[in-house]
């Protein structure tokens, strides 16, 4: 096993487990960690933006390749820097217009095209084929999503969900009927999000106990194993002390 | 001053906005040609609005360690955290590995940044745990619905709830792709519908937080 | 104090202790019950499978350490089928602290499957931009991209022989955390430039995706560690998220029976307290 894999392996263990700390309680340890995540990505950020924009994407096409057009981005993003500068400050106004103008133009057709189009399309489209013609056809399995019933309980879905959102109207009498069973199929669709919520939240920790099991193993020095002696120890040595504190302040 | 500070930046919206979205219809080659020298442009613009995000966090621990506030010495733990990793990463020149070998950037990333971002997030499952149980109780019907959606989908999406009750599996499904599909086109819908609202507010000089930044 | 609120009260790190457990033993011993593939997962795989060799797949794995339990096995096992199939892989991220794990996985995943740099497979790395840099792509992989990531130039590269632009490419699955995710791609990408897609995403996205795969636009869905698991079902090759759905079953059973509880002991507090 490499050196630094070794090496490694017990600074990502200790760190692993200085966060899981903050699960018994709040503690120096875990602030220690929770500050170095901060910093670490912070710098892992800068290096890239340093890289990618200033080296690939500004030096190198404008002084190597003489691309001088680039140098108006380039004076649209210094602009934006002068929002930390108290006088200067309304110069950013013309950066922001630019990049919002810029991002709602761009953003307007494409959202309309596929969220909105797209999807009422979707949603009545399948019932095209129930309306009485050629080659008829209405099928009831609930298990395939494209079948006749189907396509009938999503358009009550969206029908209904729109209408409960919709507040400019007072919701009595049949709108009333209308809002509850929008009520009732969105408490579903949230049930769902939380079932996948927790499988999700669950898979993050199977992650990071892996590579806990992972890590206990000889060849790297079983760090997983000492390293929580070292960080229980830690804990215990912070409470006492914290314990300790208040009568020595009085 | 009116002019520069207020009116030509909301000019400068109206025409940008207005000729983006209009691009969207023209398949002339200068429009393209446009498109793609305008997003260029953006990408340029995009890195120098991760440097204003960055600034302000540096300005805030500064100011700790500087009136050396309770807490200050976390402060030095993460400039050193940060300044350690700019070091590393300019020496590597931005390179996790060359040539398949990787670089000590590369182990600041592995067995640092890794771990520490994967294990905040991976607390969180205790604690939607002790959310589920202190607060996940059938007050009233609709709760219930909630609750029962909730306990077909985590049984029907996992081997062990397939095999027990091999019925969960096909019930999440349908859950999935029928009911909870048609909550989420209506409020997909919705959502649009109101971001097309907004957008086009900010073009035409209605809302006008987004400028910030000085007096008018 | 009766029974029933004392146990409501109960201190929450009993309940870590109890979801502690219920992850640390499946994974020390487990078990191995069948997974059942769904037909999201299945609808990216017989697109892949159906590509001739050669074919270009667009990779843009968006999402960083934060997700990579999820997102990981998914990306690992849709390079394997990729190569295995002999399509040519363009790759790339718009999470910028996700570049070292796509950098590292490509690299991973082609030196197992003996793929060449340039002529397999290409990493591009990260832009800022997000939906700007989608839509370059769209006009212009090379204008976006000028270099790989690691410094070669884009233009002549075995690889993007006959790419230009996204229109060129045969088949997008885009590894989503967040935004810019799956949507992006496809409003600022599919929408304009038709090219078949497919999106794979954490747990939390997944629901929230259903729509787009319900249209057609996308053509299948990767949801979370199950459907990891899944894939690597599917091209017969298991890894850490099979490995993980043990796990995953003896959490999920936890949960259920501790909000089971929760309500009993609920309602026996009420019936209580109405008595009283």
């Amino acid at each position: 096993m490499p050196f630094e894999s070794i090496v490694g392996a017990w600074v990502a263990t200790g760190l692993t487990l200085f966060i899981f700390s903050f699960l018994y309680k709040d503690n120096p340890v875990f602030k220690v960690a929770e500050h170095l995540y901060v910093g670490v990505s912070v710098g892992y950020t800068i290096v890239k933006t340093y890289d990618t924009v200033i080296v690939h994407l500004i030096w190198k096409p404008i002084v190597e390749n003489h691309e001088w057009m680039l140098l108006i981005p380039v004076f649209i993003g210094l602009l934006m820097l002068t929002r930390y500068v108290p006088k200067a400050s309304w110069l950013s106004r013309y950066a922001f217009a630019f990049i919002v103008g810029v991002g709602s133009g761009l953003a307007i057709p494409r959202t309309i095209s596929s969220f909105i189009l797209k999807q009422v399309e979707d949603t009545i489209r399948p019932l095209l084929t129930l309306v009485p013609g050629e080659g008829v056809s209405f099928t009831w399995n609930l298990l395939s999503p494209a079948s006749g019933v189907n396509a009938i309980i999503i358009l009550i879905g969206v029908c209904s969900v729109l209408f409960y959102f919709f507040f400019s109207v007072e919701h009595t009498g049949p709108g009333k009927a209308v809002a509850r069973t929008g009520v009732f199929f969105l408490m579903i669709a949230f049930g769902a999000a939380f079932g996948y919520t927790v499988m999700a939240r669950m898979s993050l920790l199977i992650g990071r106990l892996t590579d806990l099991i992972e890590f206990s193993d000889a060849s790297y020095g079983r760090p997983t194993l000492w390293l929580l002696v070292v960080t229980i120890g830690l804990l215990i040595v912070l409470g006492r002390r914290a314990q300790r504190e208040p009568p020595q302040e009085s | 001053m009116i002019l520069l500070r207020r009116q030509l930046p909301l000019v400068i919206t109206l025409v940008t906005g207005l000729g983006m979205a209009a691009q969207y219809y023209v398949p002339h080659p200068a429009s393209e040609g446009l498109l793609t020298s305008v997003t260029k442009w953006l990408q340029i613009i995009g890195g120098f609005a991760l440097v204003l995000g960055v600034t302000s966090l540096f300005h805030v621990h500064a100011v700790k360690i500087r009136r050396q506030e309770a807490g200050w010495g976390y402060s030095v733990v993460l400039y050193a955290g940060m300044l350690g990793t700019i070091a590393v990463g300019l020496w590597a020149n931005g390179k996790e590995s060359i040539d398949g070998v990787m670089t000590a950037f590369g182990w600041v990333y592995s067995y640092m940044m890794v771990p520490l971002q994967g294990t905040m997030f991976a607390i969180l499952a205790f604690f939607i745990a002790s959310a589920a149980y202190r607060s996940f109780r059938a007050r009233s019907r609709e709760a219930a619905v909630l609750l029962a959606a909730a306990v077909i989908v985590m049984m029907g999406r996992v081997p062990l709830g397939e095999y027990i009750l091999p019925l969960s599996g096909d019930v999440s499904q349908w859950i999935l792709n029928v009911l909870n599909a048609s909550v989420r086109r209506a409020i997909l819908i919705g959502v649009s519908l109101g971001a097309v609202a907004l957008s086009l507010k900010i073009i035409f000089g209605v809302e006008r937080s987004y400028l910030g930044g000085g007096k008018e | 104090m009766s029974f029933a609120e004392r146990m409501l009260k109960i201190d929450r790190r009993i309940i870590f202790l109890v979801i502690g457990l219920c992850t640390l033993l499946p994974l020390l011993y487990p078990v191995g019950l069948p997974i059942k593939v769904s037909p999201e997962v299945r609808g990216v795989y017989e697109h892949i499978e159906s590509l001739p060799e050669r074919s270009v797949l667009f990779l843009s794995f968006d999402f960083d350490p934060a997700s990579k339990p999820e997102l990981h096995p998914q990306a690992i096992a849709l390079l394997r089928h990729a190569f295995k199939k002999n399509l040519r892989v363009i790759a790339m991220t718009l999470w910028v602290s996700g570049t070292g794990l796509a950098d590292q996985i490509m690299t991973q995943v082609a030196r197992e499957m003996g793929k060449e740099n340039g002529t397999d497979y290409v990493f591009l790395g990260w832009s800022p931009g997000n939906t700007a840099v989608i839509i370059n792509l769209g006009q212009d992989l090379y204008k976006t991209f000028p270099s790989d990531y690691g410094g070669k130039p884009t233009k002549g590269l075995p690889v993007l022989d006959g790419v230009y632009s996204l229109k060129d490419i045969t088949y997008l699955v885009g590894l989503g955390a967040g935004n810019p995710g799956v949507e992006a791609w496809y409003v600022f990408g599919k929408d304009k430039y038709r090219f078949e897609m497919g999106g794979g995403c954490t747990g939390v996205m997944a629901p929230g995706l259903y729509p787009l795969l319900r249209s057609g636009q996308i053509n299948g869905l990767i949801g979370g560690l199950r459907g990891a698991a899944e894939y690597e079902s599917l091209i017969d090759r298991k890894g850490t998220a099979v490995a993980g759905m043990d796990a995953q079953s003896a959490t999920h059973a936890a949960i259920v029976l501790l909000v089971i509880m929760c309500n009993v002991f609920y309602v026996s507090l009420r019936s209580q307290q109405g008595r009283g």
